[in-house]
């Protein structure tokens, strides 16, 4: 309880900081850099439900990303609200979490990795072929230079949202750590065997982490059409979600809230920083070391040279 | 005495005057800020070539320019950040330009899925925005301040295939079918889009019409489904890394019809070339430039024995027969308008520049209200005579001539594909 209130504490003092940015930091760019980070906090919270607690590692993490940006897509030129257009992508991509899990969670190790990766391809696919969502043309979703709250900029309320979004998925990503589901999912990880037979009813468990880990993928893909403000598929299914969100949680710590959200908050921000200051190249060679760096000499992270530490 | 003491003084004191203020005003000339001119491109990613290609010919205008006093006084300084061929990263790369790096002018990286996004951008803030290679941007919007380099027309769908109809239409034996192909790409869907026009246009039954997924790597199957349609023309809209795969199939299955190419792009790039040596023989391939004595711009010789000369240093496409001199035109004519305009009014720049026909290294241009070329000039040519892999032979007439169009043309189409190819 006490730890609970520590936590709310701590992710209020978080939103509040965040939050009064826009008040005090003139630069649009900032913002763009900012969103880019907050991007992967969910993405790399979302992937850590399923591989960092369950041990299922997910390539498909592009493909749940684009589900949410092109239903964002398809809700723009119906002409639906933002809220709605940020709720439909969510459910899809739930549903296509939870569709996914019954198809592939009897493969186990490199098989179920392989058949996340297929779903990409699958997808990619359905969406070219697509006129509607803009097929391999893409889709312009141009939007107002104005924030719809009166107050600067819109990319100043697509940082409101995504900071909004990010503390959402971290309180779910922690609830469900400290939840009979998280104990269970932790269980399967360790040994699905030994687990199935103490009674843990893994199958139900693992689609319950695809759906939520789906959901909140699509989720982190909902608000990305409104930023780019043009749809095309190799920019939805970019390989460096999907490179991004596994790296991101395996810097950080696998298997813990806290170790994602330090994963995307450090090697996001150098990201963006390397991107824009040196070059996409050192950018790359920065993320590919810190892998290696970590793989190999702190395979549990940030997250676990701290605890060693302790 | 006195006075004329005085005088000397005052002489002396006015000179030393003028002189210092004189000074002065050149020391300001030369410590004008300089001029920021802003873009992402493509330096890593599936658009790094080009992109990279593009960059050596802006540099060697930028270069040129500040040799000869800079504009509007001020030294020509670009800011630039890789984009890596990847367009979610656009827009932020265009906002950091303007807000935090105080760029100038803005002008677009290479390839159309790359200027796209920064679109909106140049539009909320009314800014003249020059690009480079895009296909149908503007379709929509109409901003009058978009102006795109690549020669395809006023309507580029259709002006592009079309170069490649008209060719294949003086074949001996009258086209009467045609096969459509296509990858699942922006590209390929608006080119054959196009192509289906332009074949209504001349009567032509069209017997497949199809398109093959993005990874597709072995067009041997997709080929003996064209062969097996009979069809007298076979049009290909491919991109780079299908282009040699689609060429090689055609010889592998004995690929038989009257002509056989299209807009393949690739085909102007010298490693393409090289790689396929003498399988180009008999394609009918879309080009921007080729070595043939019909082709004359004013400039272009100078500005390709630069870019050559830089080429191999700088590792980007020895030739440079397809954006660079692009690329180097885009600069030109901004650079003429803001020396023209003599500021940087966006709104006087942008109705210059749609004024104006402009003299470049790839001769006139003059734009249309959608910021295409008002009048295209789609190049096809047919390789033949190629022997071996060397881009050397590239470099002079004969392994290109040119078809169409009729006022560039330096052969006629040998036909069929088969007789071509040997």
């Amino acid at each position: 309880m006490k730890n609970n209130s520590k936590f709310l504490f701590g992710m209020l003092v978080f939103a509040a900081v965040l939050g009064s940015l826009p008040f005090l930091i003139k630069s649009e760019y900032f913002f763009f850099a900012a969103y880019s980070v907050l991007q992967f906090v969910i993405l790399a919270t979302a992937w850590n439900i399923l591989g960092g607690y369950a041990g299922y590692v997910n390539f498909g993490s592009a493909a749940f990303f684009a589900i949410g940006a092109y239903a964002t897509v398809a809700g723009f030129k119906l002409q639906l609200p933002q809220g709605v257009n940020i709720l439909l992508g969510t459910f899809i991509a739930g549903l296509v979490g939870l569709g996914m899990g019954y198809l592939t969670l009897r493969l186990k190790g490199v098989f179920f990795s392989i058949a996340t990766l297929a779903l990409s391809v699958v997808l990619l696919t359905i969406v070219i072929n697509t006129p509607f969502l803009g097929g391999a043309r893409g889709v312009y979703v141009i939007v107002p230079r104005e924030s719809p709250i009166g107050v600067g900029q819109y990319i100043h309320w697509l940082y409101f949202l995504i900071l909004g979004m990010a503390i959402l998925s971290v309180i779910v990503a922690r609830y469900i750590q400290h939840s009979s589901l998280g104990q269970g999912l932790m269980a399967i990880r360790d040994d699905e065997l030994a687990a199935e037979g103490l009674g843990v009813p893994t199958l139900r468990l693992k689609l319950y982490a695809t759906t939520i880990s789906g959901a909140m993928m699509g989720l982190a893909g909902t608000t990305f059409p409104y930023l780019i403000t043009y749809m095309e598929p190799t920019a939805a299914f970019n390989l460096s979600f999907a490179v991004n969100s596994i790296a991101m949680p395996i810097v950080g710590g696998l298997g813990s809230w806290l170790g994602p959200l330090i994963g995307a908050l450090l090697l996001g921000s150098i990201q963006q920083v390397a991107s824009v200051t040196l070059s996409s190249t050192w950018n790359l060679l920065i993320v590919g070391g810190m892998l290696v760096f970590f793989v190999t000499l702190a395979p549990n992270g940030i997250m676990g040279i701290f605890k060693k530490k302790n | 005495m006195f006075v004329s003491n005085m005088r000397r003084r005052l002489l002396v004191a006015a000179v030393t005057m003028m002189a210092s203020f004189g000074i002065a005003t050149v020391s300001v000339a030369q410590n004008k800020p300089p001029l920021k001119i802003g873009f992402g491109m493509g330096l890593t990613g599936g658009m790094a070539a080009n992109g990279k290609a593009a960059l050596v010919s802006m540099e060697i205008w930028r270069e040129e320019i500040n040799k000869k006093g800079g504009l509007l006084g001020r030294q020509v300084e670009f800011v630039y950040y890789d984009d890596q061929s990847n367009p979610s990263l656009v827009p932020g790369i265009y906002t950091k330009l303007l807000d935090v790096d105080k760029v100038d002018l803005i002008i677009s990286g290479y390839g159309t899925n790359l200027i796209a996004p920064a679109m909106p951008i140049a539009m909320q803030r009314n800014l003249l925005f020059m690009t480079l290679f895009g296909t149908n941007v503007n379709a929509k919007f109409n901003y009058p301040g978009y102006f795109q380099m690549m020669p395809n027309g006023k309507e580029p769908a259709v002006g592009l295939a079309g170069g490649f109809f008209d060719a294949a239409m003086t074949a001996k034996k009258k086209p009467t079918t045609v096969a459509i192909v296509g990858g699942d790409n922006e590209f390929a869907a608006m080119t054959i889009e196009g192509a289906r026009v332009v074949a209504k246009k001349y009567n032509l039954k069209v017997v497949y019409d199809k398109t093959y997924p993005p990874n597709t790597t072995d067009y041997t199957p997709i080929l003996r489904a064209v062969q097996a349609t009979n069809p007298d023309i076979v049009f290909f809209a491919s991109y780079p890394n299908e282009t040699p795969g689609v060429i090689r199939a055609a010889r592998e299955i004995g690929l038989k019809t009257e002509v056989f190419g299209g807009t393949m792009i690739g085909l102007g790039f010298a490693a393409v070339k090289k790689q396929l040596g003498p399988l180009l023989n008999g394609v009918v391939g879309y080009e921007l430039y080729a070595a043939e004595k019909t082709v004359n711009f004013p400039g272009i010789d100078a500005f390709l024995k630069i870019y050559q000369s830089r080429a191999e240093k700088e590792g980007v496409d020895p030739l440079g027969y397809y954006l660079p001199p692009y690329a180097y035109a885009e600069m030109e004519i901004l650079g003429n308008a803001i020396t023209t305009v003599g500021s940087l009014d966006q709104k006087k720049l942008i109705d210059y520049i749609r004024a104006t026909t402009h003299k470049t290294v790839v001769g006139d241009v003059k734009f249309a209200s959608n910021g295409e070329w008002e009048v295209g000039r789609p190049m096809y040519v047919q390789y033949r005579g190629v022997k071996g892999n060397e881009i050397d032979q590239f470099r002079k007439a004969g392994p290109s001539a040119i078809i169409s169009p009729k006022e560039l043309k330096s052969g006629e189409l040998i036909t069929p594909y088969q007789e071509a190819s040997k």
